[in-house]
């Protein structure tokens, strides 16, 4: 029996080695030590064994039995793995066939823009206030120190609803709501469309702006500066120039246009600043004793500054764009690109 | 306003290119929109001899001329015919580059050697035409710049002034900002005119009816004159700045206008009635003819300059064709007055009369520059048209507007620019552009005295704002505010605002942004005749009709848009548009803006792909949308009712959306009429929901639910029901009898068709169940299930297939 089972090894190592797939390695494995295998028929002779000869033959079988498992169990192994690396060499897609799409949805550049100014001010602890787009006079006008019969209304051609109401030519009437709604400090950054009379390749009659402003005591015109300074190299980059020169609002004192250096030439002069190297992108200045008085803030207790920027401007120098009418189209050729 | 760099040389004296002064007038508030020099590069312009003029050897037109210009001599070849041996030319020399980027090279014209070119006055950029070449006067150095020896080489400055600098509206305004920027004083001297002739009052009488309105009218009278075309000085001074000659006497009123920025008007004496002049309100409804021939009717708040019959002239706007100055004119009676800004901005406003006088008087001219622009024109005038001064300037000026004073704080100043300058150096400042100071007793403040020439300063903090623009912008340090921390967090309707464009954009659509003003129209969206949104807010004085009312809705907006981009061939659209719309409101002043989203699918259910589905976008496309929008919000319990939505759906394919307390708006297809109108060839489905009402109506979220260890188990049944019935009938027994260990339920499939009896449609669902505490039997779901659809088969007779 012990050459039996020594021969059965050999036999079984052999036929679990020369099988070449799973089913033919599965059918060894019966044949070997299946309930009618090889082993089994060989173990019915035990019965004839002595008491002495038994544990000792009973051992070896089970060492052979194991054996022929381990070799049975390493071949599954090798054969998956064969056959694995077999499929996964046949087995083939076209990566570049496109993918499944969906349409993609897409921000209007102008809501974009706003929402990357608003964003950027938040972070400096502006909040967003929002007012009336038909809006009255006395907001739009007469409390920013701009009384009926003031040259400086030539300044923004108005749309009328009656003598007293207007399609608001500026964001600036939110300043007055929100400090007659909030007393100082305060910190508001508001965007929202507003309306002039005039049409043309730079002027749409309809666009977007955003005013900020921020009251507190000892705000000083360094503090506007600084400000702006921050939006500005957040928005356009660390290295963009600015300036301030003096202008003139009727709701600011001192005031300022800040420029940036030109985006498109970087300051040498080009057609879209042009030749002078910088672009106008924003309006501000030490808010006027004036609105102070209007909204009944104490003018030698609290300064502070407001500033006032176009939306499709800045879009328009950001991106590239070079007609103001796209904008308002709303083909989707073009809003798609944002 | 246009300035001359060699003119405003006359007055200060300062060191700078066009260029320089351009960026320093722009960083003193008086930006410089644009530079136009004149020849400037054009020293190899210079003026030359022709020594011999001969027929060119093969062409007819042609000379050879040999041009000498003192040290040496070149042959040109020119076209001209207006040139002989001796004259004076202006030789652009071999390496010229002339105004048009025309370069001059050494050439052979015809076997001819030409040297250079002998210019013209266009190709100088002295003259729009002009005829054959330029002859120079006699008597100019040879081989000088042609520019230096003409005293032409200039540079013209257009300055965008604001409106609250009435002051730099002239030459002299202008070089007194120079003067303080470059630390020189202005230089501003004229002598008084001559008076010869007898006295003024002897021929006119004035009188001020409207003080208010007219604080002082001035005149002389100058009598002989001859009116013809101006001197080449006069004309050429107000061609630097961009004016037309027009007449000797006009001229001068011109130039003195700009160069002291008083407005002048010089009147025909002897079409004057009465030989008086009255200053007064207009007749109510009185007509009068305006010099550039239109007749204008006068209310009585305009003010007039009347003889002793009616109107010569509206006060400060524009003077009248009856006593217009014309080639007959032998008597001047010159005018300079100082007219109330108000009146003279109401009248030009009214009339649509915007002239360089009313630009001047409604910001505000200077009371005490009447009688210098007086003097200063009539010596002028007598100069250049001869004629006898009257004796005597007649000056009504019966309440002498005294200077403002204003007291300045020096820590004022340093507080609000975030400075530190001294008393001394703010007074300096101050005294530059010729403000005068006076130090308080404490030396802590100033006390300042401001001409009349700036009205624009009034106040301490006019007087802040001179401070820094003259110490310069620049020069005020970068700081950031120390403020107390204040929380700024978005309101709600802000962040539900931004949620729904995300989750749109995120959906496909792209976001559109239309005019708020469009055409009057209810008709195109079928809206009835009551429905409130016909009634809008009207502009009183639109662009144009399509642009003249505040739109109500934001649909038929987004109709034209989509009827824009099938014209322009785009085929799949996913647009929307979150905009405030505009309803009147009885008794109140402004309108109620209300927040909206619309939003339009039309064409492709999916992009052209390999492996796309070729399905046309539908109802149940938009309205996926609206689902995940709205449980977005934590808005659940929705309620789809198709027995009303609005006036532009197809009224069997669409619904109003709500709960069970809010209507929050409309979905469906859009009514074929209305596609129509629009001109859109294919079908459009149209979400329409009032922002407010589903703001308001937002929940907060669902608290946490514990997730089940045990397994699920599905069931799924095919009900055969009558067409008739909705799903949301079928969906609300099963959630109805649901019990305990339903964990959900799906309508997973419709079928309508083969197999099917007509009238009915087969619905098959799937329930899973699951319980929290232990795995489902088989007869535990079974006996669930059995009640679910006994339920539907008596609810809504729902037969099992």
């Amino acid at each position: 029996m012990r050459e039996q089972l020594t021969e059965l090894l050999e036999q079984g190592r052999s036929a679990l080695m020369n099988a070449d797939s799973a089913e033919a390695l599965q059918q060894a494995r019966v044949a070997l030590l299946g309930k009618k295998g090889s082993m089994t028929g060989i173990m019915k002779g035990m019965g004839r064994m002595t008491a002495e000869e038994r544990p000792v033959i009973g051992a070896l079988a089970n060492r052979i039995k194991e054996e022929l498992e381990t070799l049975f169990e390493e071949r599954a192994a090798f054969i998956e793995e064969q056959e694995l690396q077999r499929r996964l060499a046949t087995e083939r897609i076209d990566v570049t066939l496109p993918g499944r799409t969906r349409f993609s949805g897409s921000r209007h550049p102008v809501t974009l823009v706003t929402e990357e100014i608003c964003d950027i001010f938040a972070s400096l602890g502006f909040g967003v206030e929002e007012g009336p787009e038909v809006e009255q006079d006395f907001y739009n006008f007469e409390a920013l120190n701009m009384p009926k019969d003031h040259p400086a209304r030539d300044m923004q051609d108005t749309f009328y609803i009656n003598d007293d109401v207007v399609l608001r030519t500026h964001t600036s009437p939110v300043q007055i709501r929100a400090m007659l709604k909030h007393a100082p400090p305060v910190r508001v950054i508001a965007p929202g469309t507003v309306y002039r009379r005039d049409s043309d390749i730079t002027h749409s009659p309809m666009f977007h702006q955003i005013e900020g402003f921020l009251v507190d005591r000892h705000i000083s015109f360094g503090d506007l500066k600084g400000i702006l300074t921050t939006f500005i190299t957040q928005y356009f980059g660390k290295n963009v120039g600015v300036r301030f020169r003096p202008s003139f609002f009727p709701f600011t004192e001192p005031s300022a246009e800040v420029d940036i250096q030109c985006v498109i030439c970087g300051g040498g002069g080009c057609r879209v600043c042009k030749k002078s190297g910088w672009l106008e992108i924003l309006g501000s200045g030490m808010i006027d004793p004036e609105v102070f008085r209007s909204v009944n803030y104490d003018s030698e207790k609290y300064s502070g500054f407001a500033f006032g920027m176009g939306i499709e401007r800045i879009a328009m120098l950001k991106y590239g764009v070079n007609d103001l009418r796209l904008f308002f189209e709303n083909d989707v050729r073009f809003l798609q690109q944002f | 306003m246009i300035v001359s760099y060699n003119w405003l040389k006359e007055f200060v004296d300062f060191d700078l290119t066009p260029e320089e002064l351009a960026h320093r007038l722009t960083m003193a508030g008086l930006e410089v929109d644009a530079i136009e020099l004149l020849g400037y590069g054009l020293d190899s312009v210079v003026v030359g001899r022709l020594d011999s003029v001969e027929p060119h050897p093969d062409a007819e037109r042609l000379t050879v001329c040999q041009v000498t210009t003192g040290g040496e001599t070149v042959p040109v070849v020119c076209g001209a015919t207006n040139h002989k041996v001796g004259d004076l030319v202006a030789l652009a020399k071999v390496g010229t580059r002339l105004p048009g980027d025309c370069s001059i090279k050494r050439s052979k014209i015809r076997g001819q050697v030409s040297m250079g070119m002998l210019c013209s006055k266009t190709e100088l950029g002295l003259a729009e035409t002009s005829e054959g070449i330029l002859i120079l006067p006699p008597g100019y150095p040879l081989g000088e710049p042609v520019f230096d020896v003409l005293g032409l080489k200039d540079a013209r400055l257009e300055i965008g002034l604001t409106p609250n600098r009435p002051d730099c509206l002239s030459l002299v305004g202008v070089a007194r900002e120079i003067a303080a920027m470059v630390n020189r004083s202005l230089s501003l001297q004229y002598a008084t005119p001559k008076e010869t002739g007898l006295p003024c009052g002897d021929s006119v009488s004035i009188a001020i009816e409207d003080q208010d309105l007219c604080p002082r009218y001035a005149a002389r009278l100058i009598r002989g004159v001859t009116i013809g075309s101006s001197p080449e000085w006069l004309v050429n001074k107000l061609e630097a700045i961009g004016l037309r000659s027009i007449n000797n006497v006009v001229d001068v009123t011109n130039l003195v206008l700009m160069e002291l920025g008083h407005p002048l008007h010089a009147f025909d004496y002897d079409q004057l009635r009465g030989g008086r002049v009255v200053i007064k309100r207009a007749g109510e409804g009185e007509s009068f003819t305006t010099l550039d021939g239109q007749v204008r009717t006068l209310r009585s708040e305009d003010l007039v300059i009347c003889d002793g019959e009616g109107p010569v002239a509206l006060a400060g706007i524009m003077g009248g064709e009856n006593s217009e100055v014309g080639p007959d004119t032998r008597q001047v009676l010159l005018e300079s007055a100082y007219f109330n800004p108000v009146t003279v901005r109401r009248t030009s406003k009214r009339l649509g009369m915007h002239t360089e006088a009313s630009h001047r008087f409604e910001r505000g001219a200077d009371v005490n520059m009447v009688p210098i622009a007086l003097d200063r024109a009539a010596t002028l005038i007598m100069e250049v048209a001869g004629g006898s001064l009257a004796q005597g300037m007649i000056d009504c000026y019966p309440q002498p507007v005294a200077e403002r004073r204003i007291s300045l704080k020096f820590s004022r100043v340093n507080e609000v620019l975030g400075l530190n300058l001294t008393g001394v150096e703010i007074c300096s400042l101050l005294q530059s552009i010729d403000l005068l100071v006076q130090l308080a007793e404490n030396n802590h403040s100033v006390s300042v005295r401001v001409p009349t020439f700036r009205p624009d300063l009034e106040r301490e903090i006019d007087l802040i704002e001179e401070v820094a623009r003259l110490h310069g912008y620049d020069k005020i340090p970068v700081t950031m505010p120390t403020s107390e921390m204040i929380c700024h967090r978005p309101e709600p309707a802000q962040r539900y605002a931004r949620q729904i464009r995300n989750t749109m954009i995120a959906g496909g659509f792209s976001e559109i942004i239309n005019y708020s003003f469009i055409a009057s129209d209810g008709d195109s969206l079928l809206l009835d005749a009551d429905d409130r949104r016909r009634c809008s807010v009207r502009i009183l004085n639109p662009l144009t009709e399509e642009q003249s009312v505040m739109r109500t809705n934001l649909v038929s907006s987004m109709l034209e848009t989509v009827a824009r981009n099938r014209a322009y061939r785009s085929t799949d659209l996913r647009l929307f548009e979150l905009r405030p719309v505009f309803q009147p409101q009885d008794g109140e002043l402004l309108p109620r803006e209300s927040l909206r989203l619309c939003a339009a699918i039309s064409g492709r259910r999916e992009p052209l792909g390999w492996a796309q589905a070729e399905a046309s976008a539908d109802f149940y496309d938009l309205k996926g949308q609206l689902e995940s929008l709205l449980a977005g919000l934590q808005l659940r319990s929705i309620t789809w009712d198709a027995s009303s939505s609005d006036s532009f759906y197809h009224p069997g394919k669409s619904c109003t959306v709500g709960s069970a307390s809010d209507r929050f708006g409309t979905l469906g297809e859009v009514h074929p009429k209305v596609l129509k109108n629009f001109s859109i060839d294919q079908p459009v489905y149209i979400m329409d929901l009032d922002l407010e009402a589903v703001f308001s109506a937002t929940g907060s979220g669902r608290p946490f639910q514990a997730i089940s260890r045990f397994p699920d188990i599905c069931r799924d049944s095919a009900l055969l029901v009558d067409d008739q019935v909705d799903a949301a009938r079928v969906l609300s027994v099963i959630e109805e009898v649901r019990g305990a260990t339903v964990e959900d339920y799906t309508l997973f499939d419709l079928y309508r068709g083969a197999g099917i009896p007509q009238g009915k449609k087969s619905l098959a669902i799937r329930v899973r169940y699951r319980s929290a505490e232990k795995t489902l039997t088989d007869e535990e779901i079974s006996t669930a299930h059995e009640r679910i659809v006994a339920a539907l088969r008596k609810r809504v007779g729902a037969e099992i297939r």
